[in-house]
């Protein structure tokens, strides 16, 4: 590849893929990869390596901890408690060691504090371990466009998806693929829809398919295109919730409309790896609010509130449904 | 949830259920990390065991300056280092290394087995803690003690150089060019 022709090198591709670029170079990056077909085709190649890659799993036999290594823990344990009872000063020294280390993580967290927290890396939960960082972007695209725009219509009953728009995602961002007549859109959403401190925030085999009615369409599909694009340009959590906070303090980013809600009635979707296709449902959307004014959570209450934007840069209370049919009317397993 | 480094710290503090919960968090990553580096099960198990006993031991000495992380996975490249060091001390005696077990393991998975030994070791490694231990370039300079920007070129070298050989032997064998194709249902990396 000449660097002539291509203002970005094939390594630095590979980093971008990658999740490894700075934002304003990943910005050149997904400009030029979106116009190149060479550079296109490096990056299914990449693609496709990493995919063949995933057929090598190790099966890991469910075990408790071994006896030897609790042996060796309540050993230390002991030997710790010991220490402590009996010298007062080693007491003092301990807990002054641990104030140190205390201190030490806080500097830790501070100089690190994007990487442990906000970045691409959320440590916070167990499969943080997993899906650690962004995985290269063609693993979050659906590489048959007809078959994602079957999905994201599978989300609701086909009397409302039929006439929808529906939207794609590329290489840039969501694209229209069908334009529609009842104001209703439908499209599958990605991991990264999640709460930012979700563990499975970059986890690629996520997919959503959603249909918002007109209110949801004007008020909240904006949030997916802006934190999609925001992704695919690589920028990171820390800078993805500036740009959200912001994006709503200058109000180019809308509250919820009057009414806003989504279907999410497919039983194609994979939501995430704990719940899997979890049951159709509907959400509603709504500014802050408190869960009690929907008896949200009580026991008995079909409705939940959803996590997706708690806590969240969104301030924005979202409510949960389930139904008891996926949207071809067959019957759905009970929650 | 708790940050791992927070678990270390209390479990420093004396927290027994610090060290499940970080026990709960690794072993399986663990365990792929050396099964697929050794290709034996039962020397996979102990060394994961080794591992954790070296968390143990090591504790009272372990300092926040790196992720937990990075520091598990350096463990373990030191635990395997030595574990190919003694095979390779027994072989002198007339010991060969077992040979990777195969029986029932999927053709795809043989296939990518095959082409990873293709690759040079140094850069099969830095593929590996990419692609299994999803590293970020930055842990794997660190764990391996070279400049990021040779992790960046290395890992360029052998993606392209599997492709190739993953490639080659698809034309080859006409059952694995149809699996090519076929997207693997697994999730990405680590079990």
């Amino acid at each position: 590849m000449s660097t002539n022709r291509h203002p970005i090198e094939q390594e630095e591709l590979m980093a971008y893929l990658d999740g490894e670029l700075p934002p304003d170079q990943a910005t050149e990056a997904l400009s030029h990869l979106e116009l190149c077909p060479e550079c296109q085709t490096l990056a299914a190649d990449f693609g496709g390596v990493s995919q063949k890659l995933m057929a090598w799993e190790v099966e890991s036999p469910e075990v408790g901890i071994p006896s030897e290594i609790n042996a060796a823990l309540g050993e230390r344990l002991q030997k710790r408690e010991a220490a402590k009872v009996g010298s007062p000063r080693l007491e003092n020294r301990v807990m002054t060691s641990r104030w140190v280390w205390a201190g030490a993580l806080a500097i830790v967290c501070v100089a690190v504090g994007l990487k442990l927290t906000l970045t691409s890396r959320n440590r916070n939960e167990d499969r943080s371990t997993v899906y650690s960082s962004m995985a290269s972007i063609e693993q979050y695209l659906m590489p048959d466009r007809n078959a994602e725009i079957a999905m994201a219509r599978s989300a609701a009953p086909e009397a409302i998806s039929a006439d929808a728009k529906i939207l794609v995602l590329g290489w840039r961002g969501y694209e229209t693929a069908i334009e529609g007549k009842n104001g209703f859109v439908c499209m599958v959403e990605r991991s990264w829809m999640s709460p930012f401190n979700s563990a499975e925030f970059w986890n690629p085999k996520v997919r959503v398919p959603g249909c918002f009615n007109p209110g949801a369409a004007r008020s909240i599909l904006p949030l997916t295109i802006k934190r999609t694009e925001m992704v695919l340009a690589g920028l990171s959590k820390a800078q993805m919730i500036d740009s959200i906070k912001a994006g709503f303090d200058n109000r180019e980013l809308p509250t919820p409309a009057a009414g806003a809600m989504c279907y999410m009635m497919s039983r194609a979707g994979y939501l995430n790896d704990a719940v899997g296709h979890y049951v159709p449902h509907l959400m509603f959307y709504f500014p802050l609010t408190d869960k009690s004014s929907w008896g949200a959570d009580l026991p008995d209450s079909p409705v939940t509130l959803n996590p997706q934007f708690q806590g969240g840069p969104e301030p924005i209370t979202e409510f949960v449904i389930p139904v008891g049919k996926w949207s071809d009317g067959t019957v759905a397993p009970v929650m | 949830m708790t940050s791992d480094e927070a678990l270390m710290l209390e479990f420093q503090g004396g927290s027994r259920a610090a060290f499940e919960e970080l026990f709960a968090r690794y072993r399986k990553p663990l365990y792929g990390f050396f099964g697929r580096r050794l290709n034996n099960p039962e020397r996979a198990e102990d060394l994961v065991q080794e591992t954790f006993l070296a968390v143990i031991r090591a504790a009272s000495r372990y300092e926040p300056r790196a992720l937990v992380r990075t520091y598990l996975y350096g463990i373990a490249l030191k635990l395997l280092a030595a574990e190919r060091r003694k095979f390779l001390t027994s072989s002198t005696f007339g010991q060969s290394a077992p040979e990777p077990k195969t029986d029932g393991t999927p053709e795809c998975v043989l296939w990518v087995r095959q082409a990873m030994e293709k690759l040079d070791a140094p850069d099969r490694e830095i593929l590996m803690l990419r692609e299994y231990e999803q590293l970020s370039y930055s842990d794997i300079a660190e764990l391996l003690r070279i400049p990021v920007n040779t992790v960046r070129s290395r890992l360029f070298r052998s993606r392209l150089a599997l492709k190739s050989y993953l490639e080659s032997e698809a034309k080859t064998n006409p059952a694995l060019r149809a699996s090519a194709g076929q997207p693997h249902p697994g999730r990405r990396g680590m079990q």
